[in-house]
């Protein structure tokens, strides 16, 4: 009975049982706790502060425009002067996507969207005072920055699977090493998002070869695209060494002991990173079908 | 029913019993609070100004309004438990515990009615006060007003005395916004899901507060509550285990898993596990290669009857007469030739002993008899006999 209690609640000798493979939201708050240090959090949120960090470490991310972060800096921003043809917008403390705005081309002063909506200039600075005015920061933030960045254009072999949209892939690590990986892929009915809520689908990655072992839409295990129909099983994301080696940096890079790395294949650039979550979501273990756990556990964890 | 369930069980891993166990026995307990708490309820349906004076809480529950303060570690306990031990998703981490103590000033029936009307106005107002592109804080700001608003038409027309001050209404205001972002993350179906889990945790909450338990509780002294709850947080908040709603979330992963290791541990063409401990040292039969060319319905000399009782009993094979109905009647329809089967044409072909004709030898006067072969008559245009179904090619019209 005793023994019981202890091994719930982690006070026994054995605090880690092979037949444990799956890791739980409790357990993963305990390891953010136990690793990732408040400032790193804070800093990890901070897509600017974590930019400015992981290109101190060397470390290859994605190119900056410019960065509005209060409304002096926006009134003397214009977007017909300053802006590229191709760019995205950020809120710097923005979660799962929101406030993301994306332009891919431009005919004189008007965007477009990837879904061919216009895009005036007015319309593009109103998004970015909702930026900075922390429309799209959660509860805690009442001002924001504005992360500007140029276009990133997919890596042919990636863009060649999805219909529109960016592929992303989302690596886990803890300290230097990386443990489970997958891409997500967009789809017309995600709206060239790659958000798993929205109907993008996750594709688990074998961390040794680099090749899709296995595709997942909202549960429901897939062997091609839906929308371009190519076979996803078996195929290899190129540049695989380099993305493992950014994602076993990037980490220590912000400091945080257990991240989830978000890295973008560019088409010159190649593997670029664009965020780091210091709350990396567990859904990864469903998509490789694989347990988190067993891997923690593998580089040496004792889970105390 | 009882069976599969034990089945299941039986199967089950460590990991995913432990939880399950957890999970039973906080619900258990939860349901009994509950159940005191129900049970302590004097009056379901009342409103204040028939109370003459006395706080709603007090007359209906018998708690006083100075110990409303000491029932809110018992709420913030059930919190906990609700979301790491269970996995409840609900609005924001101490919302559920906010509105109970809200429903626990205004009463068992009246306080969700309340509740829901005035957060009901705000999900219908919310979509056009966006449409106004106001900042978070003035969104709020108009929300706090508009809420306050139908509480006091509430009020007006229900109740004057019914009481509804500043809690509830940042409580309200904070579910709308809550409700609308969740909508516009996940879609409706998520956040209805969510918005209905905080409001039955809020209920459930509501009753353990008043529970007789928690009444002796407080009764007994005042310290003790929150000294209990503390204790008892800081013990249950260090669950690592698996929490009950992540059994279901995982399961695929478990089910895959003895898929893969049931499919791995079984030779081929075995289909059921009959091995109990020891290692399976029986030969598996090869299975025996099929024959090129198998009988319809074969007259052939009648297989001696089973002596043996077994459990898989031989069809019996009766050879017919030629003049037998069935037979008569299988001849008259010209049954069609069907590619490596036997050509069954005449009476004559059924005779136990007869020659028959495998259908890939097609002369040309069985390709006119055999009419209404599928595969054969299409491809076959007169007077190029194929040979054993290929083509011969011997000059560039063939092709």
């Amino acid at each position: 009975m005793f023994m019981g209690l202890g091994k719930i609640f982690a006070h026994g000798k054995q605090a880690f049982d092979p037949l444990d493979e799956i890791l739980g939201i409790n357990q993963r708050n305990a390891l953010i706790q136990k690793y990732n240090p408040r400032h790193a959090i804070e800093r990890a949120r901070d897509k600017v502060a974590a930019k400015y960090a992981l290109e101190a470490a060397g470390i290859a991310c994605t190119g900056t425009v410019a960065v509005i972060d209060d409304h002096q800096k926006l009134s003397s921003f214009k977007p017909s002067r300053d802006m590229p043809d191709a760019w995205a917008i950020k809120p710097a403390r923005g979660s799962q996507g929101d406030g993301i705005l994306l332009a891919v081309r431009r005919e004189g002063n008007t965007w477009y969207k990837g879904s061919g909506a216009p895009l005036p200039e007015e319309m593009v600075m109103h998004h970015i005072q909702k930026v900075v005015d922390g429309g799209f920061s959660g509860d805690s933030a009442a001002e924001d920055a504005a992360l500007i960045e140029p276009l990133i254009i997919a890596d042919p072999a990636l863009s060649r699977i999805v219909p529109e949209g960016l592929p992303d892939l989302r690596v886990i690590s803890l300290h230097h090493t990386p443990l489970m990986a997958m891409v997500r892929l967009p789809t017309i009915e995600s709206d060239g998002k790659a958000n798993l809520h929205q109907r993008a689908i996750g594709a688990g990655i074998d961390m040794e070869t680099g090749k899709i072992t296995r595709a997942v839409v909202k549960g429901t295990p897939i062997t091609h695209h839906p929308d371009t129909g190519v076979n996803l099983i078996g195929f290899e994301i190129p540049g695989w060494k380099r993305v493992l080696e950014l994602a076993s940096r990037c980490g220590p890079a912000v400091g945080l002991g257990y991240c989830g790395a978000d890295i973008v294949l560019d088409v010159n650039d190649g593997p670029l990173v664009i965020e780091v979550n210091a709350h990396p979501g567990i859904e990864i273990q469903n998509i490789c079908q694989a347990g988190l756990k067993v891997r923690i556990a593998a580089t040496g964890e004792d889970f105390r | 029913m009882i069976a599969r369930i034990r089945e299941i069980w039986g199967r089950a891993t460590p990991q995913v019993r432990r939880p399950f166990y957890v999970g039973l026995g906080v619900a258990v307990v939860l349901a009994v609070l509950v159940g005191l708490g129900v049970g302590n309820t004097s009056a379901f349906f009342v409103l204040p100004s028939t109370l003459d004076g006395k706080a709603t809480s007090q007359a209906i529950w018998g708690l006083k309004p100075s110990n409303l303060l000491m029932v809110l570690p018992l709420g913030a306990f059930l919190v906990v438990l609700a979301r790491s031990f269970i996995g409840l998703k609900a609005f924001g981490l101490f919302t559920p515990m906010l509105i109970a103590l809200a429903f626990l000033q205004i009463g068992p029936v009246m306080g969700p009615v309340v509740l829901c009307s005035s957060v009901l106005v705000g999900m219908i107002v919310t979509p056009s006060l966006l449409k106004l592109r106001m900042t978070r804080v003035g969104f709020l700001g108009v929300l706090i007003s508009l809420i306050v608003l139908v509480l006091v038409g509430l009020q007006m027309i229900l109740d004057t005395q019914l009481q509804v001050d500043a809690f509830p209404v940042i409580v309200c205001a904070l579910c709308v916004e809550r409700w609308w972002k969740q909508w516009g993350k996940d879609g409706a179906k998520p956040a209805a899901k969510m918005a209905l889990n905080t409001f039955v945790l809020a209920v459930v909450i509501e009753f353990v507060m008043v529970s007789n338990f928690a009444m002796a509780l407080i009764e007994w002294s005042p310290l003790l509550m929150p000294a209990t709850t503390g204790i008892a947080i800081a013990i249950l908040g260090r669950y690592r285990g698996l929490r009950l709603s992540e059994i279901h979330r995982f399961a695929p992963i478990w089910l895959e898993r003895r898929r893969q290791a049931r499919a791995a541990a079984l030779p081929e063409g075995v289909t059921e596990d009959r091995r109990k401990g020891l290692p399976d040292t029986r030969r598996v039969p090869e299975p025996e290669a099929l024959p090129e060319a198998m009988p319809e319905e074969e007259p052939a000399a009648p297989v001696p009857r089973l002596r043996v009782r077994a459990a898989y009993r031989m069809p019996q094979l009766v050879p017919l007469h030629r003049s037998h109905g069935m037979v008569l009647a299988a001849a008259a329809k010209r049954a069609p030739a069907l590619g490596g089967m036997w050509v069954i044409e005449s009476p004559a072909d059924l005779a136990p002993g007869a020659r028959r004709r495998a259908s890939q030898l097609i002369s040309p006067s069985v390709t006119s008899l055999a009419t209404g072969t599928p595969a054969n008559d299409r491809a076959l245009p007169a007077g190029r006999p194929p040979i054993h179904n290929a083509w011969v090619v011997r000059r560039a019209e063939d092709v």
